[in-house]
């Protein structure tokens, strides 16, 4: 697996996580050995139930894994405590959800502003500010997530998403709630300001052509790499 | 750690939002109605205090037969006490060939230190008030003097040597009370003049009252200092002890009033433990995504926890400032009723105020909120992972140990504190069992009910731990309300019953064997209807079983003060009205020197059944057994001995008889008649007093009425708190039935079916445990008679039926009306 950017940024090692049943025990994914570069963008695709959501949860270190390890930015994730874990997102990950997730009795700013809030930057209205104009939502910026459209609302999110600069971002179905035009002004969006910041991106897909936008495709079939 | 802006910015947005209504409503009633009831009844408590002084005319008073010793005094006026002085003793005045016995009281210049006297100075014209008694060289007589010895005002009485002017009649002294039985007409002067009429020699019979008022802090190490230096003849009077009749009252009524204000409480609690459910279960998301951008759990616990704590501050200060603004009101609306000077609010029970707001919110609210720091980071991709719920003994513990801290206020007693907490803890596990067995049994029956019916018993089973528990909320709401309406309506009735509109307004005393069957005659003619006339005899108890009473008897207790004078002593073959046997067995037929003994004083002189007494009557050892111990109110206006002896055994001893009478204001010239008829009895009248209690009595119902508004309006704040604690997952249910197609009325009636049955099932329950709790309560607490309250049965089932049922209906009724892919979207 070769790329034309150097350093790794995520890479796993005989990852696998399970979930013990009535009926005995469930593997949800199995034996992931995958290495992510500074930059890259990914698309992670399967079926329903192939343990898409359950990779990107782990490699965001949402969730912890049963057996193997995960190393962000050089750092192991597996070691960390759940403190630990959240410190790495605070510092090196932006999501972007397939349901928006944004908080709904928040504005539009307020939900941008956030994640700058919680890691006590005292230029949050600003750069909040900056980057909804970026999206093209200067007019939207006092309006609630029930008064936007679901466009809008996946727009703030994208602006949620990057005004932290993360290193890596990871997409969850980010058009799987939108119509095809809106989801496509979207893609747009979200590689245009991939590129901007140099972010590597994760994403989740069941959409063809948005993988295809994708440096690399990672194909799962029953918690493998098929 | 995050900055507290940020908190305060969150707390912001999520008000604004509307996320926190219900919960600042629960919090606000909460602290709104306990900080006015805490400062209605801590000034209510302190003016009736403050009033019922004016009994004794001061705060605490030390009765002598002879002079204390000047230090006494001395000290008091360091622990800056004001006082005041009053001597008191018969004398036979003599004018214009007329005699009469006068109780004379000669008062020094501050009396009274509480209260006021009345004064006229004709019988037309107006009663004044007077803060001082007469002046040197003056007298002031009640109205039966001027008669009795045909004087105008103006004219001179002699009192022993010393001449008076009487330039007023006296209509109303504070604390005349003293020995009821030895009332005579009272003649006020100055103590200066006191020495002057050469009455007081050494070996005279007068009584000193040195009174002292001050505050309650410095009364009381006064006290204590005092106490241990008082001689076998010397007595400490204050209110709660001296006055049975008023202090039971305002103990009942601080009891109830304390009662009131943790059940207003207990319910509050429960919508902020049903509003913080909701406010939890709406925050798991945004608690996901905070996780997400990297708050640690403690971020989130901080950020949740310090939120609630400043909102708890902002509101229970705004609850405490309308709590004052609402106690203020109150009395504005009691103004007629109360006394001209009502305590101030003291600023203690403001802040008490603020700190059981604090508490009340954190106890009930922080075991939901917990469950925030366990949303894990993974719900964003997944919305079905659900925190845990926090531990059971967490949630019901915080909010027990809390409940069982207020009863502990409540009740200072640390027996009865656990034996309501383990009672508590058995029903609601009880009730809570009942409710679970009744939802199997509904289960069974569902495949063969109707669709409404399945429907609406289906809400009710899908999650019955959310319903049992839920039926418990509705239910205890219930329990406060009944119980908080049910003890006001009996410790009204209970105090009226007590005092009927016809209850005895005069004793007639001294009357003599011989004129009994013309007096009653005469009573008849007159249509006066009286008590019936006991003999009474005058004795000392000396012995118990052998030992003198003053080796049985402790200090200060109402036995010691018994063993010291002469009690009143009858017989009686019939058990009299209002007594009642609470040892032992009345008298059988033809039992002689047997004798049946008032409980409280049987208690304080170890007195049991079957020993035996040693009185001396007149000389003359009388000895009888304990045949039984008797439970009397002293409320009552009427007749009430400590001592009666079983028929025939008074018989040999010189005796006078003793009766009780109601006598309306238009036949008052009867009583002249009866003076002048039977000039050896003695007539007293108590009219007044019982005018007193009454007004006393009227004001405590009053602000009894006002705090059942305030325990009712929290309840039914309560009831739509929960209801809509409940809403969204009925709110998302029923909008998925209206896409699949059920129509509006099915929706309506399943609904209404639901929450009626919840609220009947509460109302069930909450009869069982209220009835349990008032017969506890009334036993153990207030000491009424428990009556099983019929209508209760039935009302409180209708009530919660119909309360609950209408509620949820009105809550959910947007479902039908609007599309459901708004109700969708909204929620």
């Amino acid at each position: 697996m070769q790329s034309q950017y150097s350093g790794t940024i995520i890479l796993t090692e005989n990852l696998g996580k399970s979930v013990k049943t009535s009926s005995g025990t469930l593997h949800i994914l199995l034996e992931i050995d995958l290495q992510i570069y500074v930059g890259e963008s990914i698309a992670i695709v399967g079926e329903s139930g192939s343990g898409k959501s359950t990779l990107i949860s782990l490699l965001a270190g949402l969730d912890t894994p049963t057996t193997g390890s995960i190393m962000l930015a050089g750092k192991s994730l597996t070691k960390m405590d759940e403190d630990g874990r959240a410190a790495i997102r605070n510092q090196y990950i932006g999501f972007v959800f397939q349901s928006f997730q944004l908080l709904q009795g928040l504005t539009a700013l307020e939900n941008v502003m956030l994640p700058l809030e919680l890691r006590n930057d005292k230029n949050a209205r600003n750069a909040a500010t900056a980057l909804l104009e970026r999206v093209g939502l200067s007019e939207r910026l006092t309006h609630t997530p029930k008064q936007l459209s679901g466009g809008e609302q996946q727009r703030v999110a994208l602006a949620r998403a990057f005004v932290t600069k993360p290193a890596i971002l990871f997409a969850d179905e980010p058009t799987g709630n939108l119509d095809s035009k809106t989801g496509a002004t979207i893609v747009d969006l979200l590689f245009e300001l991939n590129t901007e910041n140099r972010t590597t991106l994760i994403l989740v897909t069941h959409d063809q052509s948005l993988a295809m936008r994708c440096q690399r495709t990672i194909k799962l079939s029953a918690g493998k790499f098929a | 750690m995050k900055p507290l802006t940020l908190v305060v910015r969150m707390l912001w947005r999520d008000t604004r939002s509307g996320e926190l209504t219900i919960l600042v409503l629960a919090l606000l009633i909460a602290v709104t109605s306990s900080t006015a009831i805490t400062l209605f009844s801590n000034r209510m408590e302190r003016t009736m205090t403050e009033q019922t002084a004016e009994f004794l005319a001061a705060d605490l008073v030390i009765t002598s037969h002879a002079p204390v010793p000047d230090t006494w005094l001395e000290k008091a006026g360091q622990f800056g006490l004001a006082q005041s002085q009053t001597a008191e003793f018969s004398s036979v005045l003599i004018e214009h060939d007329e005699m009469l016995l006068a109780g004379v009281k000669a008062a020094s210049t501050h009396y009274p230190l509480r209260g006021y006297l009345k004064t006229t100075t004709s019988d037309y014209s107006a009663e004044a008030i007077e803060h001082q008694g007469p002046e040197s060289g003056k007298a002031w007589v009640e109205k039966r003097v001027l008669t009795a010895l045909k004087l105008n005002l103006g004219d001179v009485v002699t009192v022993g040597e010393k001449k008076l002017t009487v330039t007023k009649i006296m209509t109303y002294e504070p604390d005349k009370q003293g020995d009821i039985y030895s009332f005579s007409p009272r003649l006020m002067m100055n103590k200066q003049d006191l020495q002057e009429t050469g009455i007081v020699q050494p070996g005279s019979h007068v009584h000193y009252f040195y009174q002292f008022s001050g505050e309650p802090s410095q009364l009381s190490e006064f006290k204590s200092w005092v106490k241990p230096q008082l001689n076998l003849a010397q007595r400490i009077m204050d209110i709660h002890e001296d006055r049975p009749e008023l202090g039971s009252a305002l103990n009942r009524a601080e009891r109830y009033l304390g009662l009131s204000s943790i059940l207003v409480i207990i319910i509050s609690g429960v919508a902020i433990a049903m509003a913080t459910r909701r406010y939890t279960e709406r925050h798991l998301d945004a608690t996901a995504i905070l996780r997400c951008l990297g708050s640690k759990q403690s971020d989130v616990l901080w950020l949740f926890v310090s939120q609630f704590v400043i909102l708890g501050l902002v509101v229970s200060a705004l609850g405490c400032l309308l709590g004052w603004f609402g106690q203020e009101m109150l009395f504005r609306l009691l103004k007629d009723l109360l006394p001209q000077t009502v305590a101030k609010p003291s600023l203690l029970a403001v802040f008490l105020g603020l700190i059981s707001g604090m508490i009340v919110l954190l106890g009930f609210a922080l075991p939901p909120l917990l469950r925030l720091k366990d949303v894990s980071p993974s719900r964003v991709l997944r919305r079905d992972l659900e925190p845990l719920p926090t531990s059971a003994w967490l949630v019901y513990g915080l909010s027990a140990g809390l409940v069982t801290v207020l009863i502990w206020r409540y009740t200072q007693d640390l027996t009865m504190t656990a034996t309501i907490f383990c009672f508590g803890l058995i029903a609601l596990l009880f009730l809570g069992f009942l409710v679970y067995l009744l939802l199997m049994l509904a289960r069974r029956f569902l495949p063969a009910m109707g669709l409404n019916w399945r429907f609406g018993l289906q809400g009710l089973l899908k999650n019955s731990r959310a319903t049992i528990s839920q039926i418990l909320a509705f239910t205890i709401t219930l329990v406060a309300m009944a119980l908080s309406f049910t003890v006001r309506n009996d410790l009204i009735e209970n105090w009226h019953k007590q005092l009927p509109d016809h209850a005895a307004n005069h004793f007639a005393l001294n009357i003599f064997a011989e004129q009994l069957p013309k007096l009653q005659k005469d009573f008849t003619e007159q249509g006066i209807e009286g008590s019936q006339f006991y003999p009474v005899v005058r004795g000392r108890l000396t012995e118990i079983n052998g030992v003198p009473v003053q080796k049985v008897v402790s200090k200060d207790s109402q036995g010691e003060s018994a063993t010291h004078r002469e009690l009143s002593l009858t017989s009686t073959e019939n058990l009299p009205e209002e007594n009642k046997i609470t040892a032992g067995t009345w008298w059988s037929p033809g039992q002689k020197n047997g004798v049946s003994v008032e409980q409280k004083l049987a208690e304080s002189l170890r007195i049991n059944l079957g020993d035996n007494l040693l009185f001396v009557v007149g000389g003359q050892p009388l000895t009888a057994t304990v045949n039984s111990i008797r439970a009397l109110h002293w409320e009552t206006m009427k007749p009430n001995f400590y001592m009666i002896f079983s028929p025939g055994t008074l018989e040999s001893y010189p005796k006078t008889f003793l009766t009780s009478f109601y006598l309306p204001d238009n036949k008052k010239t009867a009583l002249n008649k009866l003076v002048k008829n039977y000039p050896a009895m003695t007539i007293l009248e108590v009219g007044l007093l019982l005018k007193q209690f009454k007004t006393i009595i009227t004001q405590l119902t009053e602000a009894i009425n006002y705090l059942l508004y305030f325990a009712l309006m929290a309840g039914f704040t309560v009831l739509f708190a929960a209801i809509y604690s409940t809403l969204d997952n009925r709110l998302y249910e029923s909008a998925i039935l209206r896409t699949l197609g059920a129509n509006r009325s099915l929706l309506r009636r399943t609904h209404i079916i639901e929450f009626t049955l919840i609220g009947l099932i509460s109302g069930v329950l909450a009869v069982i445990l209220s009835e349990t709790l008032l017969f506890a309560l009334y036993a153990k607490a207030i000491q009424i008679d428990y009556r099983p309250t019929w209508y209760l049965w039935a009302a409180l089932p209708i009530i919660g039926a119909f309360a609950v049922g209408s509620a949820g209906y009105w809550g959910v009724r947007r479902v039908a009306k609007t599309p459901p892919l708004t109700v969708l979207r909204n929620l």
